[in-house]
């Protein structure tokens, strides 16, 4: 018996998605087989790493967590160049934790996304709340305001797609669809967006959840996501897969105890995920991504 | 098929109602519209009627007015149970017993006592199984506990037990295996399933076509019975054979892939509905519009 008897082909592959615009821009997806089956396919784009950035001062991080950004908490784009740089991460996402605050204004919000992402070397990954009503208006600003760039933002939830989606068409950015660890929703998100929305610009975030919290259902719908993309060949379920580890791991008490723990926490959250197929997975703490940038390599 | 007409449930207002105040006319109008509909039993679900287990000896009686059908008693209470067992005038089925502790004590003796059908459950003290193996295994520990009380195998209706398909859609087409599997492991035994379970959670209006698409698949099988919706006109004609054409492509979809594009749009939605039972293509609510 050869060892090649033992090896699958897949007739599906992942879609690749290109988040940004010319000269500024990242590919994620792409392969044509299981997570980190290099030995049976192709997996040209390896998963990207981001690191979170808040455009609030984050209210509840502990001091092992904030003390990596000390001097940049104050300044978004100073803390977003901080991950790039010293940090070294892929990408960085923004979170749009200014929203939540009372009267927030989303064209002042959507003009600070613009001054960020100008500010940076690589496009940029923009999540609202999650809130089905009060991302509406802010992302949609975002989405004018940074016409052109190519973002990719959400989530976009079953409830508000339409209105997010068609700004996010208009103005040349990507979205990421979001349902609540269910991959039934998932598809049904994916089928009603693919109605006016590009598939290839489309990537699925199946709401994961902390280790300790609901990371074995996290994983198991992310592993099912895969398989029915790269597996079953299923055209709705062939976008990239987003992982939003950081912030999720560093709500919990175990990662707030201590930092190792936490680093711990958050890595072995990210690792999970990524076996189970995510593409693009952002953390908090830097030294957790230094983490699982070893492990995978 | 043997169909067990489920429209006397007490889930239902005017079921409810009506039983609560013993008013019999509404319920036996259902039963004669449920006969004339042309179900084999007819399920009297009374809820666990914990504060008048009599009120099942009262639905059965009323029943028995307007109809001649065997009777399917549906109670999780064994008092209430063995008072519609005493008044039986044809041999009804027991709607249903389970591997659990308290079920082998208190309701599968009735079925001994009564000689009459009971409808067994794959549940146990463990839980639910999840898969074949442990249904089978599930299954045939309660079936010799049920032996050794003095009922026989042809007493026997296996109910796999099924959960929606919106909440896990690959043991759908695994419960197709398993009736499959059923007699081999268990000869004699014969089979149920609660049907309308397939489509809970799915809008109102996709239900009908899951449930009567996996009806037929499910007869192909050799499903012996199942409880249905009496109402549900085209599934009683689908698995009574008067709908022939329907039935040999939803066979044609179980056993290769049919080309869609030369078919009808109703044609298409069955064969898309075959996938998604059949675990072909992922499920959402929207499968039909793909």
């Amino acid at each position: 018996m050869k060892f090649n008897d033992f090896l699958d082909t897949y007739k599906g592959d992942i879609k690749e998605v290109i988040i940004g615009k010319e000269g500024k821009s990242v590919v994620i997806g792409g392969e044509n087989t299981l997570p980190f089956h290099y030995f049976e396919g192709s997996i040209p784009h390896k998963p990207l790493l981001a690191l979170e950035v808040w455009d609030t001062i984050p209210a509840n991080w502990p001091q092992h967590l904030l003390s990596s950004y000390d001097d940049v908490i104050q300044c978004p784009v100073a803390w977003a160049k901080k991950c790039l740089n010293n940090y070294k991460a892929d990408l960085v996402s923004l979170y749009l934790s200014s929203a939540d605050e009372e009267g927030a204004n989303p064209t002042i919000i959507a003009e600070n996304v613009k001054k960020i992402a100008d500010a940076l070397p690589v496009p940029l990954v923009v999540y609202g709340l999650g809130d089905k009503d009060r991302d509406v208006p802010v992302l949609k600003e975002v989405a004018r305001v940074c016409a052109g760039e190519g973002m990719l933002l959400g989530p976009v939830l079953k409830d508000n797609y339409e209105e997010i989606g068609k700004a996010a068409l208009d103005y040349g950015h990507s979205v990421i669809a979001q349902t609540p660890i269910d991959i039934n929703l998932s598809k049904e998100l994916n089928v009603k967006l693919s109605k006016f929305f590009p598939r290839e610009r489309i990537v699925i975030d199946p709401l994961s959840s902390a280790l300790g919290y609901g990371l074995d259902y996290s994983f198991s719908i992310m592993e099912r996501v895969k398989q029915v993309g790269v597996i079953h060949a299923d055209e709705l379920m062939k976008m990239p897969i987003i992982g939003n580890v950081g912030r999720d791991s560093w709500k919990t008490k175990e990662a707030k105890e201590s930092k190792e723990q936490g680093i711990m926490w958050e890595s072995i959250t990210a690792l999970t995920l990524a076996l189970a197929g995510a593409n693009l997975i952002i953390l908090s703490h830097p030294e957790s991504m230094h983490l699982v940038r070893k492990t995978i390599g | 098929m043997i169909l067990i007409g489920e429209n006397i449930h007490i889930l239902s207002k005017v079921v409810s109602v009506s039983i609560k105040e013993k008013k019999a006319k509404p319920l036996q109008e259902l039963v004669v519209r449920q006969a004339e509909a042309g179900v084999d039993y007819i399920d009297l679900n009374v809820g666990p009627a914990r504060k008048d287990p009599e009120v099942m000896k009262w639905l059965v009686e009323i029943t028995q007015e307007v109809t001649d059908l065997p009777l399917s008693l549906d109670t999780t209470n064994p008092k209430a149970m063995e008072a519609g067992l005493a008044v039986c005038k044809v041999r009804p089925l027991i709607n249903s017993a389970s591997g659990k502790e308290e079920s082998r004590q208190e309701m599968l003796p009735l079925a001994a006592k009564y000689n009459c059908d009971v409808i067994v459950s794959v549940l146990t003290d463990k839980g639910i199984p999840s898969d074949t193996d442990s249904r089978a295994e599930a299954i045939m520990d309660t079936i010799a506990y049920a032996n050794d009380i003095g009922i026989p195998n042809e007493s026997i209706w296996v109910d796999p037990i099924m959960f929606p398909l919106c909440v896990d859609q690959v043991q759908i087409a695994e419960l197709l295996e398993f009736i499959k599997l059923l007699p081999d492991i268990a000869p004699g035994v014969k089979s149920s399933l609660g049907l309308s379970n397939l489509s809970n959670g799915v809008p109102h209006h996709l239900r009908p076509i899951l449930n009567q698409i996996y009806l037929v698949m499910l007869q192909r099988y050799n499903l012996y019975s199942s409880i249905v919706d009496s109402f549900d006109n085209t599934l009683i004609n689908l698995v009574k054979g008067r709908l022939p054409e329907t039935v040999n492509l939803i066979y044609r979809a179980m056993d290769e892939d049919v080309d869609l594009s030369a078919l009808s749009q109703e044609e298409r939605d069955i064969v898309k509905t075959v996938n998604v039972l059949t675990g072909k293509t992922l499920f959402s609510n929207s499968w039909l519009e793909i």
